[in-house]
């Protein structure tokens, strides 16, 4: 829970140079690399109402503008409005006569309306009718400016019919090949148009031409939009005036008065899948349930990526060393080989790249160069403005693999290096030594970079074609947040 | 391959219309009356811990960052469909900056994907939903009123005029108002201004302005407690209500008012077309939503062209006003849903393609898009 709610003291450098924590991380499997979100590809996977969990088919979605037929939101607030019933005594009085017959006649009937348990807006405050049903048939508003925009609209398609077909014309003209057969239109002088006028059909261009001498521009006036008589004397009563988020929250009414709210169906969520923008591979693929929680692929970087977590730390002073106690936790089912380095003693991207085979860059070559050059563009160098640096033992560490088992197991074991401070199944704590360079400001935050060379064991299939290795060794940066550093 | 299969593939995916205002965003469908979402221009930035603008930026990173952000809010969050292939109709400003647009375009292009990019300007696409000739577009934002000439759906450039008299001018005096009405600084969020000019402000007419400024004061109108979170109510007196917009017609001896430029606008225009300009004036733009604005700006407007430098050089002598087919914030945006809707194909757009090889946007701004072919220095810059 802790991830969700304090701030991120431990920043991983994404290969697109971004700056996150690991929980916000992802680990594409086929490029070996770390990813986030602002370097993957984000699509629409399934649309579902958040309020009733209904899932919507995209082509459903599309037609129903995105909202749910069946819950409503608050136009006041926004919270999700509630359906209530209440017996409503229908008056038949159709025989007022008989005494027998009206207690006969006189039935209750469950009315609905909406209400909001958060702030007691109801449908019945704007004077909206009670309904016999409890979901849907809650009366649907049209646009007022509706047709005035249809009429714009026919007119434009016809004028846009109109270009297209000049601009044909003119191109068939220009082109056009004499030949020697003279066709019936050029020997009688006949147009096309009217060709189809003799014969009786309709002109080809009828319709649009129709729409465009139909049209009428809009017509401007001396007067204006005065300001009401009454706005120098009455009283302004700002709970009947509606504020900027309630006009907005329906861009097709917008009513600056409470008495026109009307509820506003709830817009639906989506599931994303996330891919990654160099192999076009998934990263997360959602399970289609909309009450589930779950992924079908999950490729988190929490799976992947050794973790690294500060213990505690002595304050950071300028010009002075200082004792930095880390956690490192394998995530993973394998074995895995840390080694702590300086970011500066990374090698460079390029090398770090595997070669690839003539077929795969041949590929990539007819491939339009398109993952490349949208992933270069999005690609930057990661500002790490770090003051300290952590001083790096040499050995390397070995950490076990992931063992739900071993969670249990209290005894911590003391090993014997003087920088381990503790063993424990896959975790392991250090003692290392902070730096800081002596004209780092006090007062400024304290950062420390660190740089991890770890071995990963890579469990994708190979594909049958080429022979993937499966032991890796790969690297990632980080950002220690130290606080301060102190006067 | 089957007919329907054919037919799905040629079929277009409706284009999306994008008008990123420096307050609120506009965000919808081509072929649709009203746009989906009207949101505020910000998102939330986890790493900042606070509401971000996207305007806020210092460096291109940061804007580029900024922009990311918001559209995914606007795809993924508002409109739910897919960015990638999907054309955009991007609404802009005349005077947009250079970075900003070039930005955008990357992002659009690169981050999200998308296949073709129609860059519109705001006061041809408002002239769009008048569908008359000629039309005089005021539109009054958040930052700056912008007056363009529209004739014959080109833009008369050089009469262009752009102060800044808007949201901004009339929050910054509705502050220092408030301030005198309750002896106290009362450094109130940009939020609650708006909140307050919103629910109680409006623009008086030409003659009471007269007299707030000469004396005597007229009557004012009835003052409101604005109630306030753990804080003691405001008092917004009837005259704070009322001068609030006031910047906006303030005349000094730059004429730099906003029916100055109005007025400075038809008169750099073509003299056959000054006429057909001043009867063909829309006020558009959120701002212009503020009740009596219009009518202010319209009396300003008989009066002010009576008066010199005007009087001698302009003989026009009436003012017509256009209705704003759909609320005044939205104008521009639905002139976009109409051009992007009317244009299937879009044969306006910028392809992706064109744009990874050129890597750069039309700007009338840039002489290698506004030198005509016949011009001597033409060759030179086609080289
Ligand atoms: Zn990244
Ligand atoms: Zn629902
Ligand atoms: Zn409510
Ligand atoms: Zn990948």
């Amino acid at each position: 829970m802790a991830y969700l709610t304090q701030p991120d003291y431990v920043k991983y450098v994404c290969s697109c140079g971004q700056l996150k924590p690991i929980t916000s991380l992802y680990f594409c499997r086929h490029c070996l690399k770390i990813r986030c979100g602002f370097c993957i590809c984000h699509e629409v996977d399934s649309h579902h109402c958040a309020n009733c969990l209904e899932n919507m088919p995209s082509s459903e979605a599309r037609l129903k503008k995105n909202r749910c037929s069946s819950c409503f939101d608050c136009p006041s607030c926004f919270h999700t409005l509630s359906t209530r019933a209440t017996m409503a005594a229908q008056r038949q009085a159709q025989d007022p006569a008989g005494g027998d017959a009206k207690v006969e006649n006189k039935q209750t009937k469950k009315m609905y309306y909406l209400s909001c348990f958060n702030c007691r807006w109801t449908s019945r405050d704007v004077g909206i009718p009670d309904q016999s049903v409890a979901s849907g048939g809650w009366p649907e508003r049209t646009n007022p400016f509706l047709s005035r925009y249809n009429q714009l609209l026919d007119y434009y398609k016809a004028i846009a019919q109109q270009e297209k077909q000049e601009k044909l014309e003119r191109e068939r003209k220009k082109f056009a090949i004499r030949g020697k057969y003279i066709t019936l239109t050029d020997k009688t002088g006949l147009t096309g148009a009217m060709a189809r006028n003799i014969a009786g059909l309709p002109t080809s261009e009828s319709g649009s031409s129709a729409a465009i001498a139909s049209f009428t521009p809009s017509q401007a006036s001396a007067e204006v939009d005065e300001l009401p008589d009454d706005v120098y004397t009455k009283d302004v009563n700002l709970k009947q005036i509606t504020s900027m988020s309630q006009r907005l929250a329906s861009p097709e009414w917008q009513p600056s008065s409470v008495s026109r709210l009307h509820p506003l169906a709830k817009l639906l969520s989506i599931k994303r899948s996330q891919r990654c923008r160099v192999c076009d591979h998934n990263l997360t693929k959602p399970e289609y349930n909309p009450g589930s929680i779950k992924f079908k692929i999950e490729l988190l970087a929490y799976y992947h990526v050794p973790e690294v977590k500060i213990i505690s730390y002595e304050t950071v002073k300028p010009g002075e060393k200082s004792a930095l106690l880390l956690k490192l936790t394998n995530p993973t089912g394998h074995e895995m080989q840390i080694q702590l380095m300086q970011p500066e003693d990374l090698p460079p991207v390029e090398e770090r790249e595997e070669p690839k085979s003539i077929e795969k860059s041949l590929e990539k070559s007819l491939n339009l160069e398109k993952d490349t050059s949208s992933y270069r563009a999005i690609e930057r160098v990661a500002e790490l403005g770090s003051s300290s640096r952590v001083t790096a033992p040499e050995a390397t560490l070995t950490l076990a693999q992931r063992d739900d088992a071993a969670e249990y197991d209290d005894d911590a074991q003391q090993d014997t290096s003087d920088f381990i401070l503790w063993r424990k199944s896959n975790k392991l704590a250090l003692r290392l030594e902070v730096t800081t360079d002596a004209a780092a400001t006090p007062g400024a935050p304290a950062r420390a970079a660190l740089a991890l060379q770890y071995s990963y064991r890579n469990t994708v299939p190979p594909a049958p074609a080429a022979p993937q290795q499966a032991h890796h060794t790969l690297y990632t940066t980080l950002l220690l947040d130290l606080g301060v550093v102190s006067g | 391959m089957a007919l329907y299969e054919g037919i799905a593939l040629i079929q277009e995916k409706q284009a999306v219309v994008l008008d990123l205002g420096t307050d609120y965003t506009k965000f919808g469908f081509t072929g649709e009356a009203a746009p989906r979402c009207i949101i505020r221009s910000e998102f939330w930035c986890p790493s900042e811990r606070r509401y971000k603008r996207v305007y806020d930026y210092r460096t291109p990173e940061e804007l580029y960052d900024n922009l990311v952000n918001m559209l995914h809010l606007l795809y993924f969050r508002h409109v739910l469909v897919n960015p990638k292939e999907r054309k955009v109709v991007v609404v802009e400003s005349l005077l947009t900056p250079t970075l900003f647009r070039e930005t955008l375009a990357k992002v659009l292009f690169t981050h999200y994907e998308v296949s073709g990019v129609v860059w519109a300007d705001s006061p041809r696409l408002c002239a769009l939903t008048l569908g008359t000739p000629v039309s005089l577009i005021v539109s009054i934002g958040a930052r700056e009123a912008e007056v363009c000439a529209v004739v014959h759906a080109s833009v008369v450039l050089r009469a262009l005029q752009s102060q800044p008299l808007a949201a901004r001018a009339i929050h910054d005096e509705l502050a220092r108002l408030l301030d005198e009405d309750n002896n106290t600084e009362l450094h109130l969020s940009e939020q609650i201004i708006e909140d307050i000019k919103v629910k109680t402000c409006f623009v008086g007419n030409r003659e009471r302005a007269q007299q707030w400024a000469d004396g005597p004061a007229p009557t004012p109108a009835k003052s409101v407690q604005y109630p306030l979170a753990g804080r003691p109510a405001i008092t917004v007196s009837g005259r704070t209500r009322e001068l609030a917009a006031e910047p906006l017609f303030a005349r000094d001896n730059e004429l730099a008012s906003l029916p100055d430029i109005v007025l400075q606008c038809i008169m750099l225009c073509p003299i056959d077309a000054r006429r057909a300009l001043s009867e063909n004036i829309l006020v558009t733009g959120g701002t212009a939503t503020l009740p009596g604005l219009k009518a202010r700006l319209a009396h300003e407007l008989r009066y002010l062209v009576t008066q010199p430098p005007y009087s001698d050089r302009l003989c026009i002598r009436e003012f017509k006003f256009h209705k704003s087919p759909t609320h005044d914030n939205t104008v521009a945006w639905c002139g976009g849903a109409v051009g992007g809707a009317a244009d299937a194909g879009a044969t306006r757009a910028l392809p992706r393609d064109v744009f990874a090889r050129t890597r750069r946007l039309r700007d009338w701004a840039c002489l290698l898009d506004n030198t005509p072919p016949h011009h001597p220095h033409r060759d030179q810059l086609d080289q």
